[in-house]
């Protein structure tokens, strides 16, 4: 029983409001990312979570018991920080036996729990060694062994892998999931770093203007984002504002057809579920939207001639901008297979997608 | 149970409980020394002021009744009028010289290339401040004496004929002062020396000005903020030091901290004595004001 | 320097003139920043010289070597009386300062408030307010109060003038403090002072060390204000060599400084191994 339960907090410092009516649950053994751009109200969020700040409003269930108003020493859990601080003046073994000796644990305990968790985190044979003679990594190793020692309900990562190089975020990633994974401890993780959260979470919950903005798995939040901020702030999007203009059903499907000139006199089609039409806001991932330099694909039911604007190459993928026949410009995302010679500006091609790619965004100021 | 009623008494707390545990915490670690200095500086000078508007009888006994006689007499005789210039005049022929010494000092400290010999300046610099006030001016004494060591330097280098009479002089007065007040001009402005960046004296020598124009329009501009510092707290302690021109200038030197402790020690006019501590602290509040507003005034402008 | 080496490297064996001109300036500027530190330093070499000089007066260059005035003093129980009071004195005075001052600096660090500003100058104040008056304040609040001529009176006089030393030092130990690491020790489940005690104190005692030593030196060389709340039965050091010189002049005051002097380089060694010269100024 150790989900955390966040029931309706708000948070202001005088009278700047820094989390709004944030409703959450976190489920037990769940790697749950906290996401959002910086100044979101994430940190405030893990702040309150661990019991350095109180909410203004609401309160916060662990395992089932209410922690509002209790200090951070009685919550029991572990946090592992942005910048680790370990402490300067302990070497890493007392480093990792501090929770364990303010719990007044017999010796032998202390040390048999010491050595398991610098195992487990691959550094027992750095145990007398002080924070200052450690890599960032290791130090990175150390704080979360430090925090699992206490054995705690909850463990809370605050932007953990923001200070290691991008080839060391990347094996640390995959080393956090394995831990959590063998310890299966109820895990979250605070990060401004979109593919941080979407490789490793189990769900993510998005933070923006303090207010949570939508909960869902990775794929969730990636494919049917709940509004324009999650749209916009996770991956790259086409974001088409306009009114709907007809509707037609195709077998299971209802199409609607919204007034977005892709080509002279060709509306955009979409396929829908109902609610969101009428709303004006539509989106479309570039990756999604399908590209030929040939005219003559047949059989898909949106095709829009356009002419290249821009190309910019990435190596895994090409980015191009194109200037649709009717008006508008579209983002396109390829990768970089699909072209035996890359394209250059002003070269003519076509754009085709499916139309439940094209996927309606409530209205905005909700 | 025990669980449940620990529950209820958290529901119970008020909010922000965990931030003012926090307050409360660093608020117990300070409150000890603001109750000091409550009790042992603010008190104290809030008693002197009271009774600075104190009168005295002929035999120096404290009177009940409260007048501005004593700050009448303060300003308008002419031997306390002189007394306030030559105070003023002092700390400020000190605070000038000992600012001119300190740039080459701090360009030595900051320019050296080796760690030892930096080391040995700091030394140097850290030194006077580290031996009491009565040694030092111990020190000039021996120097300065008839008989000490430079006039019997001088007199066997042929220099002069008969030993200069250096001792009890306000130009004593100002070498002692100078030689104990350095380190505090020196140490700001190398610290305001070591903050600029290389690249802008080289650029302003690209440009075409020579070293000593570079000097007036870079180097020294922006170590003002490190030289009013240093020239705030030179002033002050030049201002209100008594022992070391009790010793080397002597006690009849016109200046405001021998008067006050004549005053106090000698004449035991205790409401007098307060008030000119009180027409001392003012002066130097004064002045160190007026160093602070020009300091902020230019640091203002720096980050415009 | 750094401009003339890249000036020569660019240009070869060319321009030596240039370089010439640039070189006399800084050998002026050298010449001038030495005068200055022998100027500081010349009074503790006279000291030296005349302790161990036999005539009254001390000669350049020493005619010979002597110890008299240093036995003088140890044959003088003036000296050993002095020396009683002062080290009482500094066994009261210091612990308490540091203990003042330590929480002091650690409670306004971590605390942020209107007004902070001025308890933090209010702190360093005594630094600044001439001595001759803080010396008048404490002698008639101390005779208001009765404990003028005792020994508390010294000792809060003495703290009064050490505390701002200590609370400066501290607090640049306690501003290079990370506040994460307090947290950090709370999320392991340690309290309040048992993280004060387990990670503040370790961490900032540096400075701790280096108050200790300032209210030493401040407290065992302070004489502005004792002479105004000292009696003669409680003359430390320092209130007795003013005496000495304001009244005679005895060489034996030399042989006294020369120790003073030992102690403030020991006092210099201690501060370098534990914060740093550079950082405490």
């Amino acid at each position: 029983m150790s989900g955390i339960h966040i029931d309706d907090v708000s948070r202001q410092f005088g009278d700047f409001t820094a989390l709004e009516e944030v409703q959450l649950q976190v489920r037990e053994g769940e790697f749950f990312s906290l996401l959002g751009p910086s100044g979101c109200g994430k940190t405030t969020l893990l702040n309150l979570i661990a019991g350095f700040l109180d909410p203004t409003r609401g309160r916060i269930m662990i395992g089932g018991k209410d922690v509002t108003g209790l200090p951070p020493y009685r919550r029991g859990l572990g946090i592992v920080f942005q910048d680790y601080a370990l402490f300067p003046h302990l070497s890493v073994f007392d480093n990792v036996a501090y929770g364990l000796r303010i719990r007044k644990q017999p010796k032998k305990e202390i040390k048999r729990r010491v050595e398991e968790m610098l195992a487990l985190v691959q550094l027992s044979s750095m145990a007398d060694r002080r924070p200052h003679q450690l890599s960032g990594g290791q130090r990175q190793r150390v704080a979360i062994a430090r925090a699992l020692a206490i054995e705690p309900s909850v463990l809370l990562l605050d932007e953990p892998l923001s200070n290691l190089d991008a080839k060391l975020r990347k094996a640390m990633q995959t080393e956090l999931r394995t831990i959590q994974r063998r310890t299966g401890v109820t895990t979250v993780l605070v990060t401004h770093d979109q593919e941080e959260a979407l490789s490793l979470s189990d769900r993510i919950g998005i933070l923006g203007h303090g207010r949570l903005q939508q909960v869902g798995t990775p794929l969730e939040v990636y494919r049917r984002p709940a509004n324009r901020f999650v749209a916009d702030f996770i991956g790259q999007v086409n974001l088409i504002q306009t009114a709907v203009a007809a509707e037609r059903s195709t077998g299971r499907n209802r199409h609607a057809a919204i007034d977005y000139e892709i080509a002279a006199g060709v509306p955009l089609l979409l396929e829908t579920t109902g609610s969101a039409e009428g709303s004006g806001l539509y989106m479309i991932r570039p990756e999604r939207i399908k590209i030929a330099l040939t005219a003559g694909n047949s059989g898909e039911a949106n095709r829009a001639p356009g002419v290249i604007s821009h190309v910019g190459y990435a190596g895994d993928q090409v980015r191009l901008h194109v200037q649709l026949a009717g008006k508008g410009e579209l983002q396109v995302v390829a990768s970089d297979p699909l072209f035996p010679v890359l394209p250059s500006a002003g070269d003519r091609c076509e754009l085709y997608w499916d139309a439940e790619d094209v996927i309606a965004l409530p209205p905005e100021g909700v | 149970m025990l669980l449940l009623s620990r529950r209820k008494g958290c529901r119970v707390v008020a909010r922000n409980t965990v931030v003012r545990r926090t307050l409360s915490f660093y608020w117990l670690m300070l409150s000890p020394a603001l109750l000091f200095l409550l009790a042992f500086l603010v008190v104290p000078f809030i008693m002197l002021i009271v009774l600075s508007f104190r009168e005295v009888d002929s035999l120096l006994n404290v009177l009940p009744s409260y007048s501005l006689k004593n700050y009448t007499e303060i300003f308008t005789s002419a031997s306390y009028l002189t007394t306030i210039r030559s105070t003023l005049g002092v700390a400020a022929l000190t605070t000038v010289i000992v600012i001119i010494a300190a740039y080459p000092a701090a360009y030595l400290l900051v320019r050296t290339g080796s760690k030892g010999l930096r080391t040995f300046f700091y030394i140097l610099l850290i030194s006077p401040l580290l031996t009491s006030v009565v040694i030092r001016t111990f020190a000039w004494i021996v120097i300065m004496a008839q008989n000490g060591l430079l006039n019997e330097a001088l007199l066997k280098l042929h220099l002069i004929d008969k030993p200069l009479s250096l001792l009890w002089s306000m130009k004593a007065v100002v070498i002692a002062y100078v030689q104990v007040m350095l380190p505090f001009a020196v140490l700001p402005i190398a610290t305001s020396m070591g903050e600029i960046q290389p690249k802008l004296r080289q650029a302003s020598m690209s440009l075409g000005a020579g070293r000593i124009r570079t000097f007036f329009k870079v180097t020294f501009p922006l170590t003002l903020p490190g030289l009013l510092s240093g020239a705030a707290i030179v002033f002050s302690l030049a201002a209100g030091s008594y022992i070391t021109p009790l010793l080397v200038g002597g006690r009849l030197q016109p200046l405001l901290p021998l008067s006050i402790y004549q005053q106090a020690v000698q004449v035991f006019n205790m409401p007098f004595a307060a008030a000119l501590s009180m027409t001392l602290l003012v002066l130097v509040a004064i002045v160190v004001g007026l160093i602070s507003w020009i300091s902020k005034r230019w640091e203002a402008r720096l980050h415009d | 320097m750094t401009e003339t080496t890249s000036h020569s490297q660019r240009s070869g064996t060319g321009k030596p003139r240039r370089r010439r001109k640039f070189s006399a300036l800084t050998a002026l500027i050298w010449i001038a920043g030495i005068i200055v530190y022998l100027f500081l330093i010349s009074p503790i070499l006279v000291i030296i010289l005349s302790a161990f000089s036999p005539t009254e007066y001390p000669t350049f260059p020493p005619s010979s070597f002597s110890v008299r005035w240093f036995t003088a003093v140890f044959q003088n129980s003036d000296w050993w009386e002095a020396l009683r009071v002062s080290l009482i004195l500094l066994a009261i005075v210091t612990p308490l300062t540091v203990l003042l001052g330590t929480a002091a600096a650690y409670g306004l660090g971590r605390l942020k408030f209107r007004g902070r500003e001025a308890i933090q100058s209010l702190m360093l104040s005594p630094l600044m307010i001439p001595q001759v008056v803080l010396g008048i304040a404490l002698l008639y609040e101390f005779t208001s109060l009765g404990i003028i001529n005792s020994l508390t009176g010294l000792v809060i006089g003495h703290m009064v003038v050490a505390f701002p030393y200590v609370v400066r030092v501290v607090s640049v130990s306690v501003i290079g403090l990370d506040p994460k690491l307090e947290s950090a020790s709370m999320s392991l489940g340690a309290g309040r002072w048992s993280t004060f005690r387990r990670v503040t104190l370790p961490l900032i005692k540096p400075g701790m060390i280096a108050g200790t030593v300032f209210s030493i030196v401040e407290s065992f060389g302070e004489v502005s204000v004792s002479l105004f709340v000292s009696s003669p039965g409680n003359i430390t050091i320092p209130v007795r060599i003013f005496s000495y010189i304001d009244q005679t002049f005895d060489p034996s005051v030399n042989a006294i400084s020369v120790m003073f002097i030992a102690f403030a380089v020991i006092a210099l060694i201690i501060i370098d191994k534990t914060v740093g010269l550079t950082k405490v100024m």
